[in-house]
């Protein structure tokens, strides 16, 4: 680095960046990994080695992980594959379902499938009256059905971009050469879609491993490793970490070996479309047509379920836990802005303050990375993106340990709790930050400066606006999930600092049902407007980078 | 940059304007409970109160955990056997309002204070019979028929579960008290027992009174209440000063406010919490019958505390109908 560069501000704010990243990314994890070995008395791997529950929790988590994925995958890529290719009824619905999962909260979901197939559900007492009896919903049967019926959304929006640009004309070609048509689409259109089709698939399991709410409401007494690490933390407190922390490494452990394969699927098979022209979606008519409308829609109307519910139970009069379906009320909603209006406060001023830094962060940073790469802007790119490896459980294990006491004592603040919500969603900016500063021309930059501007007010008036768009959609991408995030927040709050989610998750926990709903749907509107106004408003393109 | 250091300044102010002086209360109670309980402790005492909800194990071990810094100043509520455990990070306090405590509920050096009285019962979803006629006594449970029905709060982890066990254990003779005990699901959280009888998961709920009146109170007219006829347990429910308590006087001010008559009129009436005060008649609130009129077996609950351990292995080894897998 030589002497003029270290007149720029770019040296220095990398820097900056490093640090911040090193104390609140870095240093948490290799406290907990640490901590896994060093703890009080033996060390954590041995009393693991001897834990024959906590063994049981990760063959478990690696099952479900497994079985959900595959459930996922084969619920998603006909769906993405359907919609990419055809036309039919109520394809619009369908389009609808990536709103779908960054808006109900998995806490709902989870108590409207026991509302549904539990052994009192709607569906059990139906079949029950035929002499068909369905196994338990607690355990690997609810498991894996809802969690299937969530994270199946992420393969088809992983999936259907792919799908959409897959050139006919390969498919034809292979068809005139003689390939009958059911063989010509698998020999030729899979490979092509197979990366995308593994990656959506390696991020609905490493979803699994991470996943708190459902499998915590769900799991009952199934051992199970986020819900192991969780009542570990709770239960050993910030004083001994040995268990907690060794759970946690496990789960990191897990997931970035997952990445690692991931990484290697993608780099070994990708075949690059050239001058591609995509399908256009035929209509589909007759008998085929509504059979494809019909299974497309019970898909989609299964995962809009619980938020009808959630509507409904809204409004409807309860007395403690018990719910009177058919009479109506506005009492469980003046409860969420009068009478106890704390959690709703609460959250949007932790997530509003949490997506301001977050996007400043990452839109800051990417511009580092992108355009003023050092020395240390190679580490900032990977340090970064490892919170997509910590689990919400595990992140909010890391915070807790750190900052409990020692340089900084953040334990028992609000800031912890944003300090959670940053490092956790902050990799999605840096993501959309980076797309789009490699489609800026570096020559609109340098005719700034080489016409006298500083390098600084260059960033601010020329790249900035140019990347706009782009921060706007990492904005409200980030705003949604800060919002409804659960598993770390849950670790790290303190005592009149609920947000919506934790509420949700302790009125539920309470059997109070009624309540429970009317605090979802204001979380459900707390996510939505944002969204609404800006794409109908503003016209951002929510998924400006992909 | 600007903005970086503005926003700086925001988490800064929001930390520091966080009240700390307000006191923190670790509660294992349900939210209409605890909303009850801060409405009174701000009337009477005026102050706000910050709540932290888990198990009563989880919410004292956390106490233990941070006793070099105290997080929290009172602890409420769980059982003397729970709590006895802990004694050295809780702090004594005789508080004035013991003087309308029944003297037998109180604990040696007033190292805990007595809340409220909880009375085991049956919870019964009579939808969910299918033929079996309902349990009157802990010798019906037992019955084969209710293999995998019957569902309870872990022992381990719950000191409502631990209460029932160790008094069945000493009502019933060995062999029945085998049967039932191979008749018993066991639920890792206790607020999954009444939810699971109140939906039908499960037939019968050993669960407190508090829990499953709430159900009866709110119209669900399958949900009976058993009071074994052979007599079924009781055990108060203590709160606790933390010792270091960050609130100082407040924290005590809290209790009182928790013990006073307003607060347990309230959650009787709330979270039907029969009270440890001698001067509430609990029928002319809700519904449930005097605890003269329910046949109570006595435990000797230093016995059950000291016995734990042991107690605990033995259950661990006993079969059961399962763990819900």
């Amino acid at each position: 680095m030589n002497h003029s560069a270290l007149r720029t501000p770019w040296p220095w704010l990398s820097a900056l960046a490093l640090a911040l990243l090193g104390v609140f990314v870095l240093y948490p994890l290799l406290y907990i990994f640490t901590a896994s070995f060093a703890g009080e008395g033996r060390s954590g791997w041995l009393q693991l080695l001897e834990d024959r529950r906590s063994l049981e929790a990760i063959g478990n988590t690696l099952v479900l992980a497994c079985v959900v994925t595959l459930f996922a995958t084969l619920i998603g890529v006909p769906l993405a594959y359907v919609s990419a290719r055809y036309r039919f009824r109520g394809k619009l619905f369908i389009t609808l379902l990536p709103l779908i999962t960054l808006v109900i909260p998995e806490v709902v979901t989870a108590q409207t499938w026991l509302m549904i197939l539990g052994n009192n559900g709607v569906i059990t007492r139906f079949l029950k009256g035929y002499g068909i009896l369905i196994p338990s919903f607690y355990g690997w049967f609810g498991l894996i059905t809802s969690m299937s019926f969530i994270y199946y959304t992420y393969v088809y929006i992983g999936t259907v971009a792919a799908i959409g640009k897959f050139d006919a004309q390969l498919e034809e070609a292979a068809q005139s050469l003689g390939t009958p048509p059911v063989r010509a689409r698998l020999h030729v259109m899979l490979p092509v879609i197979r990366p995308a089709i593994l990656a959506s698939a390696l991020l609905v399991f490493t979803m699994v491993v991470g996943n708190f709410a459902i499998s915590t409401i769900l799991g009952h007494n199934l051992p199970l490793l986020s819900v192991a690490i969780y009542q570990a933390a709770v239960a050993e407190g910030a004083t001994n970490l040995t268990m907690q922390s060794t759970l946690a490494s496990t789960s990191v452990l897990i997931v970035m070996a997952v990445l690692f394969v991931n990484r290697r699927i993608i780099a070994k098979g990708r075949y690059e479309i050239v001058q591609g022209r995509g399908a256009k979606p035929q209509p589909l008519k007759g008998a085929q047509g509504l059979l494809v409308s019909a299974a497309a829609g019970i898909v989609v109307a299964v995962s809009l379920l619980p938020l009808v519910t959630i509507a409904v139970g809204a409004f409807t009069v309860s007395r403690g836990p018990v719910m009177r379906w058919g009479e109506w009320t506005l009492d469980n909603m003046a409860r969420v802005f009068i009478t106890a209006p704390g959690p709703l406060v609460n959250s949007i001023v932790y997530a509003g303050i949490a997506t301001v830094i977050s996007v400043c962060f990452s839109t800051l940073v990417s511009y580092l990375v992108v355009k003023k790469p050092n020395l240390m802007t190679p580490v900032i790119d990977y340090v970064s993106a490892i919170p997509l490896a910590l689990s919400g459980t595990v992140l909010g294990v890391g915070l807790l340990a750190s900052f409990n006491g020692g340089f900084l004592a953040l334990t028992g603040t609000s800031t912890i709790i944003v300090l959670a919500y940053v490092v956790r969603r902050m990799p999605f900016g840096m993501r959309n930050g980076q797309a789009i500063l490699h489609n800026i021309p570096n020559s609109i930059e340098e005719a700034s400066i080489s016409l006298g501007s500083p390098p600084l007010r260059t960033f601010l008036r020329v790249v900035l606006p140019m990347m706009l768009p782009a921060v706007a959609s990492a904005a409200i991408l980030t705003w949604t999930t800060t919002v409804s995030e659960l598993s770390a927040s849950l670790l790290v709050y303190s005592g009149g600092r609920e947000t919506l989610p934790i509420q949700i998750f302790r009125l539920i926990d309470s059997g109070l049902m009624a309540y429970a709903s009317a605090y979802g749907l204001v979380l459900v509107a707390v996510i939505l407007v944002p969204v609404v106004v800006a794409t109908t408003v503003f016209k951002v393109d929510l998924f400006a980078s992909k | 940059m600007k903005k970086l250091a503005a926003t700086t300044l925001l988490l800064a102010g929001l930390a520091a304007g966080a009240n700390a002086a307000d006191p923190v209360i670790y509660t294992t109670n349900p939210v209409p409970a605890v909303e009850a309980a801060q409405a009174v402790i701000k009337e009477k005492a005026g102050l706000t109160t910050g709540i932290i909800t888990g198990g009563s194990g989880v919410l004292l071990r956390r106490i233990e955990a941070e006793k070099a810094a105290p997080q929290g100043d009172v602890f409420w509520s769980s059982s003397a056997n729970t709590m006895g455990a802990f004694k050295d990070v809780l702090e004594p306090y005789s508080s004035p309002e013991l003087a309308n405590v029944p003297a037998d509920l109180r604990v040696a050096d007033d190292y805990f204070q007595p809340a409220n009285l909880h009375v085991v019962t049956v919870m019964v979803n009579t939808d969910q019979l299918d033929g079996a006629p309902a349990p009157a006594d802990w010798k019906d449970l037992a019955d084969p028929v209710w293999k995998g029905r019957i569902i309870l709060p872990d022992p381990a982890n719950s000191s409502t579960g631990y209460t029932i066990v160790w008094g069945l254990s000493k009502l019933l003779d060995a062999e029945t008290y085998k049967a039932l005990v191979g008749n018993l699901v066991v639920s890792s959280s206790s607020s999954a027992v009444p939810k699971g009888v109140a939906m039908g998961e499960y037939a019968v709920g050993l669960t407190f009174e508090t829990n499953s009146y709430s159900y009866v109170d709110g119209g669900q007219t399958e949900i009976a209440i058993v009071y074994p006829s052979s007599g079924t347990f009781t055990t108060p429910e203590y709160s606790a000063l933390v010792k270091g308590a960050p609130a100082g006087d407040d924290a005590r001010k809290a209790i009182d406010a928790l013990l006073s008559k307003e607060a347990q009129t309230e959650l009787l009436k709330v979270a039907f919490r029969r009270p440890s005060r001698t001067d509430i008649k609990v029928s002319d609130y809700v519904k449930l019958p005097e605890l003269s009129s329910i046949k109570v077996f006595k435990i000797d609950e230093e016995e059950a505390a000291r016995s734990r351990d042991a107690f605990l292995a033995e259950w661990a080894a006993l079969p059961k109908a399962g763990s819900s897998e």
